[in-house]
């Protein structure tokens, strides 16, 4: 892992207004969702799609916190309503990048791409391990991606939370998506 | 007797520049554009280059698009999108209507999409009996205020806070104060239930991916994010011109779409979409419809001066820059597609008569191509659609007097003293006012006789022996007929650098042509200029001249009027700037430091910008102890050549508006004399600034 990735990294996605942490493990990522969702004073979060281990310590961390919780398999016919009354969304992105600041999102379901955008604050959990350094270097797992889903295939680069310029271009942020944004970074 | 077209422009001018508080917002998000674009591309490693990847990959896709757009299509429709290629925008309303009926909708959110724009897609689909809503912010509200986009990427940056609080209170009836949080959060609960509701999601794509047949979203908001995962139905219209080979050619675009534009590094989201995604499990067959537009393009690809405006990657960046857009705005810059590159678009989309309404504005200055991500070539597109507007419609009775410079100068200057009393003649200066449009405020430099060019000639051949270098002055009209002392100083300042200086047969420059649109002119001009060079250089000569302009032409013009032609690519290639050639020849030199406590501020004649920015002259002044500050707005001074001197609102009073930033600017700095190598910004910082304004041979001359 290199440091001064992840120190670009850190430093480009908070000038975008995100806040980043680095946290050691699965535990310890969990403790900062938790404080982000407490925070927010969440009642309902909704979780992507995460890898087994990370899965199941956040739901039982929710769980504990008495939240209720939209998670996969999504039904159909609850969406998009049931994404859009959850007041936080947390989903992994598959990598990194440190130049942009900005989190990779893959996703086959368009409702992963809910939990990103709907809520008012968004969490993406990322491993240390897949950030890369240039947007260049996106260029490899995006095509293996596509190659992996000859269908559907939908990858967003997201970098901090919505944001407009649009009114006498005074930086506004939330106008649709989350007003604020975090990125777990678990070494 | 003006023209109709004239009088809807100057009436549109003159609103613009009554509107004081709109045009300082409009200077103040131009100039904030630029001044961000230019930080960031200072902190990029390569810097400027990414100009040149853009340029690459976009000649290479153009080349092949046919072949591209081809396996894009099959790549898409292999991923379960259907795919309408669509001649004419007629084409691609039927389509959507056809798409629409068939599944009901009786609501479309949109995001941005120019493409949508310029076929008109809205008023269709209202017509049909469905809400049509804009969800990008700035589209909002120019939907609602029933206006069209100001600026390709700020449509309402000529909105104020108070205006836009008043549409939302118009449009939701709620009470919502003049704040932009307050606002926003209103925007936020207004647009929400059309996002989870709406039948149909409609966006554009910034690229379109031939590897694998997504297409790229770019959106600060996320609002295209929305509209392209909830509706059952996307739309997706996009520009044929906009596919590319593979995702490395997509992740440079998206790298110089917001850098361009406002020097970010990416929008806050970026969407790659290929085929259409289930909404959770159990969801029902959902649509994904790819239109690809050609309206136009294909013809563009084939006409030689045009086919490069479809690399343009609509970051607006040329109207972040453009002198005079960024006073009177883009909707009297603008058809549909506004501002510099908006004259070809619109012409080859909207046609030729939309994009003579308001190709008058452009003054030439060519700084949109020098801020081109693309590096289109977009003033000699402008000159080509000015040139053809021509033939329908006779150019103005002063363009032509302008054209015709040459003529005036070598007639004023054979009748010196005579025609400088003339010109200083109060009655003399109403009367040409009122004939000839040249405007009786502005201060004409005087004519000298005998010409630099008779000076030459009598002086015989070069006293130099055993030269160093063999130069070929070309002096060009100012130095020639009003300022031969001037030209003679730099002759000697070669010579005393041990150049034998020749002064071949030459006409001025012609710009004047290039700038009005007299094409057919620039040529005769521009090939009669390399006939008497060209020979010269083949005999070992470097072409050597004064004015920035001039330089500009030989170097870069003539070789595109000439069809790249062998004899104007030499000549092209050894013409220098005088500084640029006196600098080179004094390397090992010690020179004396003459000017050691001057303090000058240097401005930055737009065609030089091109040519080093004026580092050369800069670096000369410098090396005799000169302190040199760049005083610049970052656009021109307005002047645009001899556009300033003409009367009324396409001339002196939009040339004012233009200067006053910088005049202000040099005004305030401390600097006791401006320094600029170009005769007619010379004239407009003189008048503006009420400073001393000198070309640096003449700071040393009289060390002023």
């Amino acid at each position: 892992m290199d440091e001064s990735v992840l120190a670009q990294f850190k430093q480009k996605y908070e000038s975008l207004a995100g806040v980043v942490h680095l946290v050691s493990g699965v535990e310890e990522a969990a403790e900062v969702v938790a404080s982000v969702l407490d925070g927010a004073e969440a009642r309902r979060v909704a979780l992507g799609e995460f890898p087994e281990t990370l899965r199941e310590v956040l739901r039982q961390r929710c769980a504990a916190l008495g939240l209720e919780m939209v998670q996969p398999p999504y039904r159909s016919a609850d969406l998009p309503a049931a994404i859009d009354a959850a007041q936080v969304g947390v989903s992994p992105a598959e990598f990194a990048i440190a130049e942009t600041g900005t989190l990779v999102e893959f996703a086959t379901d368009d409702a992963l791409r809910l939990v990103s955008t709907l809520p008012r604050v968004h969490v993406g959990v990322v491993r240390a391990v897949d950030l890369v350094a240039t947007l260049r270097d996106a260029a490899g797992r995006v095509r293996t991606f596509y190659q992996q889903n000859p269908k559907h295939a939908t990858v967003t680069f997201i970098s901090g939370p919505s944001r407009t310029g649009d009114i006498e271009m005074r930086l506004t942020l939330g106008v649709h998506g989350p007003e604020s944004a975090h990125a777990v970074v678990i070494r | 007797m003006v023209e109709e077209r004239y009088k809807r422009l100057y009436e549109k001018i003159a609103q613009a520049l009554r509107e004081t508080p709109k045009r300082a917002a409009l200077y103040r998000a131009m100039k904030r554009g630029r001044d961000s674009r230019q930080r960031a591309i200072g902190a990029l490693p390569g810097g400027e280059a990414f100009r040149d990847e853009v340029r690459a990959i976009k000649l290479r896709c153009q080349d092949a698009q046919d072949s591209l757009v081809e396996r894009f299509a099959a790549k898409a429709r292999q991923r379960g999108a259907s795919v309408f290629l669509a001649e004419d925008g007629a084409a691609a309303i039927r389509y959507v209507l056809a798409v629409a009926e068939a599944c009901g909708a009786k609501s479309v959110a949109k995001s941005k999409s120019l493409t949508s724009e310029e076929i008109e897609i809205n008023h269709p689909l209202e017509s049909a009996g469905m809400d049509v809503i804009e969800t990008d912010l700035g589209e909002l509200i120019i939907q609602k205020a029933h206006e069209k986009p100001f600026h390709l990427v700020f449509p309402a940056v000529h909105k104020t806070v108070a205006e836009v609080a008043e549409i939302f209170r118009r449009e939701t009836g709620e009470e919502i104060p003049a704040d932009v949080d307050a606002i926003m959060k209103a925007v936020r609960r207004y647009l929400r239930p059309i996002f989870l509701n709406a039948d149909i999601g409609m966006t554009g794509a910034n690229v379109g991916i031939a590897e694998n047949g997504a297409i790229v979203v770019e959106t600060n908001e996320g609002n295209a994010r929305l509209v392209s995962s909830i509706p059952d139905v996307h739309i997706c219209i996009m520009g044929r011109e906009k596919v590319v080979a593979t995702v490395e050619d997509a992740l440079q675009m998206m790298m110089a779409h917001p850098l361009s534009a406002v020097g970010q590094s990416l929008t806050t989201y970026v969407t790659l979409m290929a085929g259409r995604s289930p909404l959770g499990e159990g969801d029902g067959p959902r649509q994904s419809h790819l239109i690809i537009l050609d309206n136009g393009r294909t013809r563009m690809r084939k006409d030689p001066l045009f086919q490069d405006a479809l690399h343009c990657i609509r970051c607006g960046a040329c109207m972040n820059i453009c002198p005079t857009y960024g006073v009177v705005g883009g909707h009297t810059f603008g058809y549909i597609y506004p501002g510099p590159i908006g004259i070809p678009w619109t012409a080859e989309v909207h046609g030729l008569e939309k994009a003579g309404d308001f190709a008058p504005l452009c003054i030439s200055c060519g700084l949109c191509k020098e801020i081109c991500p693309a590096e289109i070539d977009i003033p000699m597109m402008i000159a080509a659609v000015k040139d053809r507007d021509a033939e329908t419609h006779p150019q103005p009775r002063v363009n032509r007097v302008m054209m015709a410079a040459e003529p005036f100068a070598k007639f004023a200057c054979a009748t010196a003293p005579l025609s400088n009393w003339m010109l200083r003649n109060r009655a003399v200066r109403w009367m040409m006012e009122k004939t000839l449009g040249i405007d009786r405020r502005r201060t004409l430099p005087p004519f000298s006789r005998p010409a630099l060019v008779q000076r030459m000639a009598r002086r015989g051949l070069s006293t130099v022996r055993n030269p160093r270098r063999r130069v070929a002055f070309f002096a060009d009209l100012f130095a020639n007929y009003n300022a031969p002392d001037l030209g003679m100083a730099a002759v000697q300042a070669l010579e005393a650098l041990g150049c034998e200086v020749v002064m071949p047969r030459q006409l001025g420059c012609g710009y004047q042509y290039i700038a009005y649109g007299n094409l057919k002119a620039a040529r005769r001009v521009a090939e009669e200029n390399v006939r008497c060079l060209a020979p010269c250089v083949n005999e070992g000569y470097d072409v050597v001249a004064m004015e920035p302009t001039a330089t500009y032409c030989l170097r870069l013009s003539y070789p595109k009027l000439l069809d790249q032609r062998k004899e104007a690519a030499a000549v092209s290639g050894k013409t220098f700037e005088l500084f640029e050639y006196l600098g080179m020849l004094e390397q090992s030199v010690e020179v004396p430091p003459s000017l050691r406590g001057r303090r000058v501020g240097f401005h930055i004649s737009c065609h030089q910008r091109p040519l080093g920015g004026g580092r050369h002259a800069m670096e000369y002044l410098r090396r005799r102890g000169a302190e040199v500050e760049v005083i610049e707005t970052g656009t021109c001074c307005g002047m645009g050549g001899t556009f300033g001197l003409k009367t009324g609102l396409l001339g002196y009073d939009l040339a004012q508006a233009v200067g006053e930033p910088l005049f202000d600017a040099f005004r305030q700095s401390a600097v006791e004399v401006i320094v600029t190598e170009s005769s007619v910004c010379t004239i407009q910082l003189k008048e503006g600034t009420g400073l001393p304004v000198r070309h640096p041979l003449e700071l040393l001359q009289n060390n002023l």
